[in-house]
């Protein structure tokens, strides 16, 4: 049988590792690293023995650090860096009309913008590919019923409701951009402050909206079942999570699994230029579950952590 | 396809009267959730494409066609180590592009041709799922352009166009290690949640999650996959991965047969 582009724990009869390594390559449109194969084959090997080259196991991701309300001007915000990996993530509400065909709700309208600080290969119209696929994930990600109550955006049926434009910004890129990207919405969509406004009608049916006086009187989204996104690449016969854009180059396949806090998927893709075994898939999805759980309970508890320390905590924002 | 100028436009918004009818949702019939409808496909139809296949699965016809390999643009850089089997280094690799569009009159509702978002990421999931079965490796600094065109949408039309473009680059002769198989599913909502195969148009408008998988049948192994929706826990995902490898599998033969035709009829052309 030839070598292909697989990486299951199949046979592969003549093959060796190292052919499997020099036909590794940059995952996607996303920054490109360069990697000598020797570099490759040491990132390979390790992580058959479950040693990642910053010591972390495969299971583990590395240390994150998320800060709401970090813009003004937007509704809500969110800021996270995972590494060197860096997303700016703002929510702005606006009135307007709903979908025809769901006429009782509201709705999210993502955008991703892929800026040139990331990498250089992003300037001009480099980004928008990545762009487009980061936000067609997102759309499909919260395309069910369950993750955001978007009956609680709906003001008056068929005429008006709460459009929530989420953009995401991405500053810094050093692999694992779709997680660090589905934490930082997570948290902005907690953060969201939407104002409370009351629809009252005339005797002669002209309707005028009415914004509640209290600037802090809002309604706020339960983020209970917004999922997560946990990618795993697969680097030899094992896979890994969290992965640095080296060892992104070093894998030729990935699976995008969204969880949400419950262990319910929500979305599944194979991502890469590989294939993968069907074995794999199975495997991976159960770790993705498992760590997706984790990543859940720790956001959540720090959510609510940063919460309570009200008005008067010491905004970081891009200082620190 | 270009947007038309030519026509006088109508109003800016205009919608179908079927959303103004009377409720009358037709619940879709129950039926064995592994029935696969039958499928037709002939290779080797369009005469000015390298390469061309027509799928037709019940009521989803779908028309892909292959060219190239020509050269890539932004091809100059070189080097880089050579991989083993006479293949290109990883910088001289050839390029697959992949494009999917859909007949503004495929749907229930018309689309305009610039379909945005949907279409790209369709395009994404083909050039996904056809990468690890092409060769990519033996057409350096060349470039293969597959394009699919959705005629009819009549449920799971990402996998009959997965097929199509497989059958249309094997019929242009692109050294591949497999074809690539895909199939399609969807899960019935609530009470009674179970995974169907293949499902129609009218199943998945009524679905709460759906998932296409693409396999290459011979090497066993996934090239493609996306899903999405409500679909419960990771069982009952894995579920139905499994029943949809089972389905390429079953489809498998009818391709292989409908490549030999065009095999000969190709060789009887030439002949005569």
């Amino acid at each position: 049988m030839t070598q292909g582009a697989w990486g299951g724990g199949a046979v592969r009869a003549g093959a060796t590792r190292a052919d499997d390594v020099r036909r590794a390559e940059r995952l996607g449109s996303m920054a490109s690293v360069a990697l000598s194969e020797a570099e490759k084959v040491y990132i390979v090997h390790g992580v058959q023995e479950d040693l990642r080259v910053d010591g972390r196991g495969c299971e583990d991701y590395r240390c994150v650090e998320v800060e709401t309300d970090v813009v003004s001007n937007t509704s809500g915000s969110a800021r996270v860096k995972l590494g060197h990996t860096d997303i700016l993530v703002g929510v702005k509400a606006e009135m307007g009309t709903p979908k025809l065909e769901k006429p009782n709700e509201g709705y999210l309208e993502f955008f991703v913008d892929c800026s040139a600080n990331a990498t250089p290969e992003f300037e001009g119209r480099g980004g928008d590919d990545l762009g487009t696929e980061i936000a067609n994930t997102l759309y499909r990600i919260f395309n069910n019923k369950s993750s955001v109550d978007l009956k609680s955006l709906c003001i008056s049926p068929r005429e008006h409701c709460w459009i929530l434009y989420v953009d995401v910004l991405l500053l810094e890129c050093d692999g694992n951009l779709f997680d660090t990207i589905c934490i930082a919405v997570k948290a902005a969509l907690f953060n969201t402050r939407i104002p409370r406004v009351r629809v009252l009608e005339d005797e002669e049916g002209s309707k005028d909206i009415e914004l509640s006086d209290d600037p802090y009187d809002c309604i706020r989204l339960s983020v209970e079942n917004v999922p997560c996104i946990v990618t795993l690449c697969k680097i030899g016969y094992r896979h890994v999570v969290d992965a640095t854009l080296q060892e992104e180059a070093c894998s030729l396949a990935s699976l995008l699994v969204s969880v949400t806090s419950a262990g319910v998927v929500t979305c599944m893709r194979k991502v890469g230029k590989g294939s993968l075994d069907p074995e794999s898939i199975f495997e991976m999805m159960e770790t993705g579950k498992r760590v997706g759980k984790v990543l859940h309970a720790s956001l959540q508890s720090v959510l609510h952590k940063e919460e309570s320390l009200g008005p008067k905590r010491q905004k970081v924002g891009f200082l620190g | 396809m270009p947007g038309d100028h030519r026509r006088i436009r109508g109003p800016e918004e205009s919608q179908p009267p079927q959303l103004y009818a009377a409720d009358e949702d037709e619940a879709p019939a129950a039926r064995d959730p592994t029935r696969l409808r039958p499928v037709y496909a002939r290779a080797g139809l369009l005469s000015q494409a390298k390469g061309s296949a027509y799928l037709e699965a019940g009521g989803t016809k779908v028309l892909c066609a292959v060219s190239g390999p020509r050269q890539a643009e932004g091809s100059e850089r070189g080097g880089g180590p050579a991989g083993a089997g006479g293949e290109a280094p990883a910088a001289l690799r050839g390029r697959l592009l992949c494009d999917f569009r859909r007949a503004p009159f495929a749907g229930r509702r018309r689309r305009a041709p610039p379909g945005g978002g949907e279409e790209r990421e369709l395009a994404l999931a083909l050039q996904e799922a056809l990468e690890p079965a092409v060769r990519l490796g033996r057409y350096p600094r060349a470039q293969l352009e597959v394009s699919a065109l959705l005629l009819e949408d009549g449920g799971s039309a990402l996998a009959a166009a997965l097929t199509a473009a497989a059958l249309a680059l094997a019929d242009a002769g692109v050294e591949m290690y497999d074809l690539v198989v895909g199939c399609g599913l969807s899960r019935t909502p609530e009470p009674t949640p179970t995974w169907l195969l293949d499902p129609t148009r009218l199943e998945e408008e009524h679905a709460a999650a759906g998932l296409t998988v693409a396999l290459m049948p011979v090497l066993n192994q996934v090239a493609g996959l996306l899903g999405s929706g409500e679909g419960g826990p990771t069982e009952s995902w894995a579920e139905a991965v499994r029943l949809g490898l089972e389905g390429c599998q079953r489809l498998y033969p009818v391709l292989q047969q409908c490549l030999v035709r065009a095999a000969r009829r190709r060789g009887a052309a030439a002949q005569s």
